[in-house]
């Protein structure tokens, strides 16, 4: 239950953050591929830096674990991931 | 001190923030994620386990199968308090800066960009919306995850599958916006 609490409330900044940022519009998302608005590489970039950093500094301090790392099956996750950028250039979500 | 809150405050109100703060404040969401319930983000995930929900309930032999029985269980899962999270999230996002758009006029599509490509039929907009989302999400399904629970949440743990399906995900969005934009790109 508190696990689920958790994640309602980390789920409210994630959102927040993504709306913050611009990336429920649209033109944000396409414009990115069209490379006239970089703001969603700016956006990723820094959530994986910040929180790369956080990560493994705590795990190198012992007060955290990591969770299952996604696994990797190349063929998968390119095909996966070709299809998925049609579907975001498509609709911009 | 009271000013530091002061701006603090109008900062928050403001409608766009800079992507690289709201990127820092999305990186810290990931790292309290794994330190307080050693989960990952994520968004697609949660809409796989409520369709097997859906699915279990009306049609058990097609949903009896390796998918939904062992990768995606079926089931109110931490993905699917957080996609509830996210919703009321973004929600809130839009009311500090006034756009929240709740019923307002141009409520249904209001991006300029989308009416100047695609004309300013609203259907259009939600059927696009609704067969992108479809492909979206098998696409996720494949991969094992989306832009949060795969590029963002594995690259931070730098699993190699992240940036693979981030190079997937940009090669083919550059071309399908080249195709739709044509001259326009």
């Amino acid at each position: 239950m508190t696990t689920l609490v958790i994640a309602l409330v980390l789920g409210i900044f994630f959102g927040f953050a993504l709306n913050k940022a611009g990336l429920t519009k649209y033109h944000k998302i396409v414009n990115v591929f069209r490379f006239t608005d970089m703001a969603v590489l700016q956006f990723m970039m820094t959530a994986l830096v910040v929180s790369m950093i956080g990560l493994y500094g705590l795990r190198a301090l012992g007060v955290i674990e990591f969770p299952n790392i996604p696994a990797t099956y190349v063929v998968g996750n390119i095909l996966g991931g070709l299809v998925f950028g049609v579907g975001m250039a498509l609709t911009g979500y | 001190m009271k000013k530091i809150w002061k701006s603090i405050w109008k900062y928050i109100r403001k409608e766009t923030w800079s992507p690289y703060v709201a990127g820092a404040l999305l990186g810290v969401v990931g790292i309290l994620a794994v330190w307080l319930s050693n989960n990952l983000l994520g968004a697609s995930g949660a809409f796989e386990n409520l369709a097997g929900l859906l699915g279990k309930a009306i049609a058990p032999a097609t949903f009896d199968n390796m998918y939904f029985n062992f990768i995606m269980p079926p089931g109110f899962t931490y993905g699917v308090a957080m996609l509830i999270g996210l919703f009321f999230g973004g929600m809130l996002g839009a009311a500090t800066s006034s756009t929240l758009k709740w019923g307002k006029k141009d409520a249904a599509n209001d991006d300029k960009q989308w009416k100047r490509i695609f004309g300013p039929q609203v259907w259009k907009r939600w059927v696009l919306a609704f067969v992108g989302a479809i492909i979206l999400e098998y696409a996720a399904g494949i991969a094992g995850g989306c832009t949060s629970g795969l590029a963002i949440s594995g690259g931070m743990l730098l699993a190699p599958a992240a940036f693979l399906f981030i190079a997937g995900m940009f090669m083919s969005g550059i071309i399908t916006a080249l195709i739709i934009y044509r001259r326009r790109y």
